[in-house]
């Protein structure tokens, strides 16, 4: 059982932020949120979580912004990065793509509105 | 006559081409002796296109009108102005021989060029065809003229006319026999100069009579030119009947030719015109589509989420965790109806409701319900009531829609601290109110004012749809309204709303 590891959950809306934290708090996980990357990136480095939930749609850095600075930053290489979005990836292609996905080197991918428990069957399989 | 000599350009001067006079490939206008002179130019200099341009009525030789319309040629204009009443635009030699018949057909000339020009701002074929028959009959002097397109599956020929006032419909189908037929599966111009002998002499093609029975005429002459596209495959055939004349002339076959390029050229706009709005539709849809299901996305993802905790913590009786998530899931549900009142604004079919009075209880409610955001959020919001517009005639929904999207975007703009934000009505005109809201927040940069109307476009892209001020503008634009918007940068915003007050309904 990981249920002890230690979650950051990275999302500019603070409700979806706490919603987040509540669920994985729920199974047992210690969570703790970012409200955009610069901060995410800081908490990394002070708090070292086992793996971080990411938004991609954020302001000034986005999700992917955030996954390349990570994968640059020693000891992250391999850290297990979930990506959740609400992008319709269609239209957005241009902007954010989906090879973008691959790009960020993230392990899971999950399109919101993501059932809370998907999202904990992934946080788990990665965190095994 | 040298250009030097005339002090006026040739053609190949103008264009800069290498095919003048004395070069290795001379064009067939650089050599046309017969020309010298004409509209003050050497050899057919400032007749090219008469000669080896697109209006000399035979194959196309200038190079440089095998990219364009001769009338549509800069040179062509200016040759034009610089002759003024002495600017000769065909060769006199193409078979009129008596000053009636050449004046004739200067007059016919120009009225082709001066409906080129008025084509061009006409967008709707229909028009365009009605036009171009009624000029191809006043120029060859028909009774009768009638443009068919090509279309449907197996193709047949189809085309709209007038008959007595009455608007009807012919189709013929592709039988080579007939004359409509065979201009359009050969992609020749037919002129049966007598039908009755043209029909008993039994050659093809020949007049099919249905057609004047069916409507009521008797046709004796009747020319048929086909209307091909720039690929020139055959779209359709515009045809006149019944010269005046007795038949159709040489001439007329040459102005029908050209009204035929004519038809063509509208045909191209209109599909064009067609492709391009169809295009610009789907993007909108598109991008219309995109951002609404980004934004219930977000909103699913916070109800989801929420229930499920609210779900843990009733079984788990831990009262504190469903209060929590339920206040989140409570402001998510009122983002949903938010947004559908939003999208509903947007719809052209939607009724306004308009009331006489109470425009400022309606605005004082609006302030209420933000009041409690307002005071979590350290913001101070004040309301300051007009005087005189207690009376005013207003739609309720639109300007609650209105003051609910101002308001709520002035507290998102609001600093950290010490945020103010004043909403204000007046009344400035004798049917004219005004709805203000004013924020010390952020304010916006030019790119920003740009943008601030556009769908879609938010700066918050989580709690905004994108949709609030796109609403305000539309509802403002039903009242008749407009929207002004006072900004800098740092200092704040303030948008004022000016709406139409509603005449009662009769």
């Amino acid at each position: 059982m990981t249920s002890t590891a230690k979650i950051l959950v990275v999302e500019d809306d603070l409700d979806e932020a706490k919603l987040i934290k509540m669920v994985l708090e729920g199974e047992g996980y210690e969570s703790l949120c970012a409200f955009n990357g610069k901060d995410a990136l800081a908490k990394v480095g002070a708090e070292k979580p086992d793996l971080i939930v990411l938004d991609i749609m954020m302001p000034e850095m986005d999700g992917f912004a955030f996954c390349a600075r990570l994968r640059a930053t020693p000891g992250n290489e391999h850290t297990p990065v979930v990506l959740l979005t609400g992008v319709a990836q269609h239209i957005h292609e241009s902007k954010y793509p989906l090879d973008g996905v691959m790009r960020a080197d993230a392990q899971e991918y999950l399109e919101k509105p993501v059932k809370a428990e998907e999202l904990l069957d992934a946080v788990a399989r990665l965190l095994e | 006559m040298s250009e030097a000599a005339s002090g006026k350009l040739n053609c190949w001067g103008f264009q800069d081409c290498a095919h003048g006079p004395g070069s290795a490939q001379p064009c067939v206008v650089a050599t046309d002796q017969a020309s010298n002179g004409v509209n003050g130019g050497e050899k057919a200099g400032r007749l090219c296109w008469a000669v080896g341009g697109t209006l000399s009525g035979d194959e196309v030789l200038a190079p440089c009108a095998r990219q364009m319309n001769c009338l549509d040629c800069d040179f062509l204009h200016l040759v034009r102005s610089e002759q003024g009443r002495s600017f000769q635009l065909l060769k006199l030699a193409r078979g009129v021989s008596d000053s009636q018949q050449l004046q004739d057909t200067i007059v016919n000339v120009e009225s082709l060029m001066a409906i080129h020009e008025r084509l061009r701002s006409h967008f709707d074929l229909n028009e365009t065809v009605m036009e171009i028959t009624g000029e191809a009959r006043k120029v060859t002097g028909a009774q009768r003229s009638l443009v068919l397109f090509l279309k449907g599956e197996p193709p047949a020929l189809h085309g709209q006319f007038t008959l007595k006032g009455k608007p009807r419909r012919v189709v013929m189908d592709l039988d080579e026999n007939s004359a409509v037929g065979f201009a359009a599966r050969y992609n020749r111009m037919v002129n049966l100069r007598d039908i009755y002998t043209a029909n008993q002499l039994g050659g093809v093609p020949t007049f099919n009579r249905d057609y004047d029975e069916k409507c009521g005429c008797k046709t004796s002459s009747f020319l048929a030119v086909p209307v091909d596209d720039p690929e020139g495959r055959v779209i359709g055939v515009i045809t006149v009947a019944n010269a005046k004349k007795g038949y159709f002339s040489s001439d007329d076959e040459w102005f029908m030719g050209q009204y035929a390029t004519e038809v063509a050229l509208a045909a191209e706009k209109q599909k064009f015109i067609q492709q391009s709005v169809s295009a610009l539709r789907l993007a909108s849809i598109g991008e219309t589509v995109a951002g609404l299901s980004h934004c219930i996305k977000n909103i699913a993802q916070a109800l989801r989420a929420g229930s499920y905790v609210i779900k843990k913590a009733i079984n788990s009786e831990d009262l504190q965790q469903v209060k929590i998530a339920w206040d989140i899931l409570d402001r998510h549900i009122e983002r949903l109806a938010d947004l559908s009142m939003d999208v509903l604004a947007h719809d052209p079919g939607v009724q306004k409701y308009s009331k006489a009075g109470g425009l400022n209880e309606l605005v004082q409610h609006v302030v209420d319900l933000f009041r409690e955001e307002a005071r979590a959020r350290a913001i101070d919001i004040r309301f300051d009531p007009g005087k005189d517009v207690a009376a005013a005639r207003f739609d309720a929904m639109g300007i609650y829609r209105c003051t609910v999207n101002l308001v709520s975007n002035a507290l998102d703009a609001c600093p950290l601290s010490d945020g103010m934000v004043t909403v204000a009505t007046a009344r400035t005109g004798e049917d004219e109110i005004m709805l203000s809201v004013a924020d010390n927040g952020r304010g916006m940069d030019a790119e920003a004012r740009a943008a601030v109307f556009g769908l879609f476009q938010t700066t918050k892209p989580k709690k905004g749809v994108g949709l609030g001020l796109p609403t305000v503008a539309e509802i403002v634009k039903r009242h008749n309204g407009r929207i002004e918007i006072e900004t800098a940068v740092g200092k704040g915003t303030t948008f004022r709303v000016f709406v139409r007050e509603d005449v009662p309904a009769a």
